[in-house]
């Protein structure tokens, strides 16, 4: 039995890359299928992972990531039986929640959640070294280059953010 | 040095101005930008994988073999051992080198000395700068500066070695023909060349043969191999004779693969199917589109019969359909038929939407013919 994980974002695929890299997942490259995280919102429109299940031929289980991830997750009829279970793994309402929690700005954020995105107030209040937010992977790999301040973040999110709906897993359920 | 396109006139049965280009042109996606594309100079996306298809005697041994010259020229200056009749094939290129886009033109004539020899005329080399802005404009004859040449080469040389000026790897390219016999020699040759761990070879063999355990190289001609538990010192005929013939162009090929993708040059295999198992194919294909192995931006280009592998490709515009009409003809998918990504390709052949089914009644006629 293997995992997919399946990341909604490039961003999302950066985070899950740097977790795995500093051994923080309590799944190892060993036993995700093709040893890597896919970045892939459907599979039916995911070559990649598709032809990664006609070689491997035992079951699976998808971890989607992603924020909302409200489209149901299309599971092709060739595949279907080997897919155990999906379950979904959010960071609400945008992955740059994680940046606002590490930059201690969470209150300020929540005072203007109504105005504005967290990737906006991102864009505006948050800079590494000289690099302002600007949605690139490699912002998050500067960011986070001390792995420590992103578990931190992610452990803080599930404290702080309590109003997941029941099959919206937290991330801090695949940390170590 | 990336290859972005390719013009022939002259060649071969080919239509003048045959053309292929390397370029994305559709849409792209934040997941092609991942898996289907490899991002050469800023927002410059050319294929991480490109397949030529078409039925039997199309030309799609033409339009590869079109580019295996064209690598040729852009990695070693020369032209040798051609086995097709070259004399008068116009040649243009374009090419991308840090920071820079060149267009080159020449015309090639047999060299008095060897008639399998290429000499160079006609040469033309431009450059200009590479503009994000300007990606559109990429092939378009606005912006060109003509490169002054100072320096003389011999007729045999191109001078596209002005601008590259080392000659090294940039291609190979694997034919239908490709030597089985000489798999072991080449592979272990690349390994000592190369520096690769004695890991890569057993794990390649794995691959394709799980009964071996390692394969030693002892010298020249006598190997150390570890079959089922049970050691054997063998010659390479030997050899041959123990492992399948499958085995070894497999060995060969994924080590040339291995080499590609750690080195970053492209991979030309004609009809790949000849080569492998559908799965390994797969496997490969996932292999170049996959950047945590692929960190040096190799291109795997192959030829292929069959539809199926091509639903591996999340795009269409990295597809060209190979046609012989009164000349050989390369069509791309995208801009030709605009099918979408997410439309099953093979789906579309049986369909024969792209012109490329098999002649039923030439079928018949045959079975006709066995039915009397």
């Amino acid at each position: 039995m293997k995992y997919i994980l399946m990341c909604e974002g490039k961003n999302e695929l950066t985070v899950l890359n740097l977790l795995l890299g500093h051994d923080k997942l309590i799944i190892t490259p060993n036993e995700l299928l093709g040893l890597v995280p896919y970045q892939a919102r459907q599979l039916d429109k995911s070559p990649q992972i598709l032809g990664m299940m006609n070689i491997y031929t035992e079951d699976v289980i998808i971890y989607r990531i992603g924020d909302k991830m409200t489209d149901e997750l299309r599971i092709p009829k060739q595949i279907k039986k080997r897919v155990i279970r999906e379950e979904k793994y959010c960071t609400l309402p945008e992955l740059e929640i994680l940046l606002i929690i590490s930059e201690e700005k969470y209150n300020e954020y929540i005072k203007q959640k109504s105005k504005i995105t967290p990737k906006k107030f991102a864009k505006m209040y948050i800079k590494c070294n000289r690099m302002r937010y600007d949605n690139s992977s490699l912002f998050y790999e500067k960011y986070y280059q001390d792995i420590d301040k992103l578990v931190q973040a992610i452990q803080q999110y599930s404290v702080l953010h309590k109003t997941h709906k029941k099959d919206e897993h937290y991330l801090i359920e695949l940390l170590k | 040095m990336k290859l972005l396109k390719v013009i022939a006139s002259g060649y071969k049965n080919c239509t003048e101005h045959f053309s292929i280009d390397f370029l994305a042109r559709s849409k792209k996606t934040e997941e092609d930008k991942e898996y289907e594309l490899l991002e050469i100079a800023d927002q410059l996306y050319v294929f991480s994988t490109m397949a030529v298809i078409g039925k039997n005697a199309s030309g799609k041994t033409s339009a590869i073999e079109l580019l295996d010259c064209c690598y040729d020229i852009l990695s070693k200056f020369r032209l040798e051992y051609l086995d097709f009749e070259f004399d008068g094939v116009k040649l243009e290129m374009y090419f991308y080198e840090e920071g820079y886009v060149y267009y080159y033109s020449t015309k090639l004539r047999k060299s008095a000395a060897d008639e399998k020899k290429s000499i160079f005329t006609e040469q033309y080399l431009f450059r200009k700068k590479y503009f994000k802005s300007k990606t559109k404009e990429i092939f378009s004859e606005k912006g060109w500066e003509r490169l002054v040449i100072d320096g003389e080469l011999p007729e045999d040389i191109s001078i596209v070695f002005f601008v590259l000026k080392t000659m090294k790897v940039r291609e190979i390219y694997y034919g239908v023909q490709e030597d089985k016999d000489s798999g072991i020699t080449k592979g272990f040759s690349m390994i000592k060349k190369l520096h690769f761990s004695d890991e890569v070879i057993k794990s390649i063999l794995k691959i394709f043969d799980d009964k071996v355990d390692d394969l030693i190289q002892l010298d020249e001609n006598k190997y150390l191999l570890i079959y089922q538990g049970q050691k054997k010192e063998l010659t390479e005929k030997e050899l041959e004779g123990i492992l399948s013939s499958g085995t070894i162009k497999g060995l060969s090929l994924y080590l040339t693969a291995y080499a590609s993708l750690k080195y970053g040059f492209d991979l030309l295999i004609d009809e790949i199917e000849n080569h492998f198992h559908k799965s390994l194919v797969n496997n490969l294909l996932c292999l170049y589109k996959d950047k945590s192995v692929n960190k040096h931006n190799a291109s795997l280009v192959f030829t292929t019969h069959y539809c199926e592998i091509l639903d591996m490709f999340n795009r269409s515009d990295n597809i060209w359909i190979t046609k012989s009409q009164d000349k050989v003809i390369a069509e791309n998918m995208y801009e030709k038929y605009g099918l979408r990504s997410e439309l099953s390709k093979s789906k579309k052949f049986y369909e024969n939407a792209f012109g490329t089914g098999v002649d039923y009644e030439a079928l018949m006629n045959l079975k006709e013919l066995l039915m009397k």
